[in-house]
């Protein structure tokens, strides 16, 4: 393990101190502005919440997961193992997660709207809110705008994914560009990172201050919202810069190597740590290829056990480090899988009767919520939208989401659906 | 001489006898050496029996010891065993006892999660069975006691089959690896490469050996499985490797459509020279398909029964068996029957004869 990055909890600043500073002024300014509560947020920011979004794309199932159902009709051919928690029993193919229940909560009760990849994978990832004819901004996007990105002034929301990376502006919705998604494209930083051998730390300062001049004049004469998030993603990509040891694999621990996986989500899981560790707000880790219309068990005993080795290495290495009292972990997809077996052997979309895992950040330890019925159909209990959960996790982050809302150039917009409310037996 | 394709397809081509409805879904399907008994293994943990001596196909009481899936039985060759394996790990065998069979033996845990497959050697003294654990098992058909254990797959092992002949066992895994083994000593003989059925695309590794067929004159090794395009929903083209089984060479590599037909499920390597293969891919596609291997296109295939995940002759009388998934068997969220209730898929099996063999 590289000891040498600073972890948050080392930088926890008095108000005081954190007032004084003038960039940590001017990044407040930045990552909070249009907050109607500015002191609220400001007391949010101390507490250095942050938040690790594990992405299933296209769907996990529940049943070869969270919920299985051994030796029934729609069951498939794994068999239930008990966990670390008396009384839990999950998916054999997560063997690994199975030891760390103790520091997850699993939900069983979800009940979404959407069996689309399309519109599925938006809705639950803004929360999917009342339709008041803006587009919502990605969890992610509310939370680096919401809580900003910290002492560490790394940006607030960072997305290791497989393949290309790049700013993604789209998921900010309405918040604007600024709070959109730098991505890093199979854990690569961005191209040209590094400043060129020829152009001394003292040429960079003057050059800066060149660009700067230049950005105000033609900030100037342009909308405010563009080029402060080309400033803004401009002043991440100077950070960034100076933090080039985030993406250095040579320093990483055998160990650790091993002990993630050194296949795609392993590695971008531990990345993941590195970024958590050195005060990224959010950070997003993205796993595509969970669609499996055919060949779901294959598929998912293929698939399942990676996510395992890597999503309980991160739980256990966050819960070892004292990380999971301020990082909320979450594990999902857009919706879960039919309990109906398919002629191609698979299951298709669910979102009707699902499970995600969640945990740290006050997140009840080692408890189910909600069940479904005993062939996995449907909720036996009540049902839970995405709504409900976005309501807890907010909660869970320590911003209440029936008071705070966003200011949309006037426009109070709730951070959460209006009409649910936080799961209170999730929350300790 | 070789028969011309055309002369095949005349003494070939199957006529429908019966389609037996199985509720919920089985797997493969076979006829005891009689003829007259049809065993399948089912989703539900149970095996289902088939009496055909009757004038229509009557079910009998199913067997119950299993759990989890029943992927994987075969009848010994003198029809006195039925053995059975399940996805829990679990080994069974049953004496016939004149069609009402009684366990003999089981084993809980013959191997650790998914038994994928099992054969009987030719003169039914040995059982060998393979797994999700990776390893392939030889146990003594008598009692079930362990008598080898075979290592060196370094993933799941899927298909594993005697040769019909010598005391050879091959096995193949997900990567596409077939490896032939000693019977008796365990030693490693060769291995053929049917790594093309294999690709790692994202985070999943994807095809592999599906099935394994060995000619009856023990020189020709068939590989079923799919050239993949991709995971997820997996697509790739049906496909059919065949290997000399001395040289391990490939011979011929025999695709059977478009990607969306996907998995070559099960093969059988006819007397007469040529492949029975069925595919299964998106809900309903699914063919059948008769083939000489150095024919370019198929003198039989049909596209009326849909998701074929097995197939099984019965020679002496020139009967098929094929599990087929029903129609309209996939959707995305809630479809719920006309009494409300949410329903499962099923699986008609479809009972075939050879047309010369019905004619007779």
């Amino acid at each position: 393990m590289n000891t040498s990055l600073c972890k948050p909890w080392e930088h926890q600043l008095s108000r005081r101190q954190l007032l004084g500073t003038t960039t940590g002024a001017a990044v407040a300014a930045v990552g909070l502005g249009p907050l109607l509560q500015p002191v609220i947020a400001e007391e949010l920011k101390k507490k250095q919440k942050q938040v690790l979004f594990v992405w299933l794309d296209g769907g996990m199932s529940q049943l070869e997961s969270w919920d299985p159902k051994p030796n029934t009709q729609f069951g498939g051919p794994f068999r239930a193992i008990p966990t670390s928690v008396p009384g839990i029993h999950i998916s054999e193919l997560l063997p690994k997660s199975a030891r760390q229940m103790h520091h997850l909560a699993v939900i069983r009760s979800l009940c979404t709207q959407d069996n689309s990849h399309s519109a599925g994978v938006a809705r639950i990832q803004r929360g999917d809110p009342k339709d008041r004819g803006v587009t919502y901004p990605y969890f992610g996007s509310a939370v680096a705008k919401l809580l900003g990105p910290g002492e560490s002034k790394l940006p607030p929301y960072v997305w290791i994914k497989p393949g290309s990376g790049g700013f993604k502006h789209t998921d900010a919705g309405f918040l604007g560009p600024k709070f959109g998604a730098l991505a890093f494209g199979d854990g690569q930083p961005p191209e040209n990172l590094l400043l060129h051998k020829s152009i001394t730390e003292q040429a960079d300062d003057e050059r800066d201050q060149l660009r700067r001049a230049a950005n105000r004049r033609y900030a100037a004469k342009r909308r405010k919202q563009v080029t402060e998030a080309n400033s803004y993603v401009f002043e991440m990509a100077r950070t960034l810069m100076k933090r080039q040891d985030l993406f250095d694999t040579t320093k990483l621990d055998p160990s650790d190597v091993e002990r993630y996986g050194t296949h795609e989500i392993g590695r971008h899981m531990l990345q993941a740590r590195k970024m958590l560790e050195a005060g990224v707000t959010f950070v997003k880790v993205n796993s595509y290829g969970w669609d499996t219309h055919g060949d779901n068990f294959n598929g998912h005993a293929s698939l399942v056990p990676k996510f395992d080795q890597a999503f309980a290495a991160i739980v256990e290495d966050l819960a070892e480090r004292g990380m999971m009292e301020n990082v909320l972990v979450i594990a999902m997809s857009e919706f879960g899988r039919t309990p109906r077996i398919n002629g191609h052997i698979g299951r298709d979309h669910w979102p009707e009767a699902w499970s995600l895992a969640m945990g740290g950040c006050g997140v009840r330890e080692g408890i189910t919520v909600g069940k479904t019925n005993e062939k996995g159909t449907f909720v036996a209990t009540d049902e839970h939208d995405i709504g409900h959960i976005f309501h807890t996790w907010f909660r869970a982050l320590g911003i209440d989401s029936t008071d705070i809302e966003y200011d949309n150039g006037g426009q109070p917009l709730p951070i959460a659906h209006d009409d649910m409310h936080v799961i209170e037996e999730l929350l300790a | 001489m070789t028969e011309q394709p055309q002369d095949l397809a005349t003494r070939f081509e199957p006529k429908e006898l019966a389609v037996i409805g199985a509720d919920p879904q089985v797997f493969a399907a076979k006829f005891n050496p009689s003829g007259k008994l049809l065993a399948a293994g089912g989703f539900d943990g149970r095996v289902r029996l088939w009496d055909l001596a009757t004038e229509a196909p009557q079910e009998l009481p199913a067997l119950t010891a299993h759990d989890g899936w029943v992927q994987a039985l075969a009848f010994s060759r003198d029809g006195q065993r039925l053995y059975t394996a399940d996805s829990w790990g679990k080994l069974c065998a049953w004496d016939a006892n004149d069609g009402k069979p009684e366990l003999a033996w089981s084993l809980n845990e013959a191997h650790d999660g998914w038994l994928r497959d099992l054969d009987v050697n030719a003169d039914g003294t040995r059982i060998v069975t393979c797994g999700r654990d990776q390893v392939v098992r030889i146990w003594a058909a008598v009692d079930g006691a362990p008598l080898l254990e075979l290592q060196g797959h370094k993933t799941d092992v899927y298909s594993v089959r005697f040769h019909p002949e010598k005391q050879l066992i091959a096995s193949g895994d997900d990567r596409g690896i077939v490896k032939l083994w000693g019977a008796t000593d365990g030693q490693l003989v060769r291995e053929f490469d049917a790594s093309l059925l294999y690709l790692e695309h994202r985070l999943q590794d994807v095809g592999g050996v599906r099935t394994l067929a060995i000619d009856r004159a023990g020189k020709r090794l068939a590989v079923g499985g799919t050239i993949p395009k991709n995971g997820a929903t997996v697509q790739g083209t049906p496909s059919v490797l065949l290997f000399n089984f001395e040289t391990a060479e490939l011979t011929h590599t025999l695709n059977f459509g478009a990607s969306t037909h996907c998995f070559v499920h099960e093969i059988i390597l006819h007397d007469e020279g040529f492949v029975m293969a069925v595919t299964s891919g998106t809900p309903g596609q699914g063919q059948v398909i008769f083939q000489l291997p150095d024919e370019e296109t198929p003198f039989y295939t049909t596209t009326k029964l849909l998701n074929c995940h097995s197939i099984n002759l019965h020679g002496p009388t020139g009967r098929i068996a094929i599990v087929t998934t029903n129609r309209g068997s996939n959707g995305n969220g809630r479809r719920l029957a006309e009494n409300g209730e949410y329903e499962g898929n099923n699986s008609p099996i479809h009972l075939l004869q050879f047309a010369e063999a019905a004619s007779s």
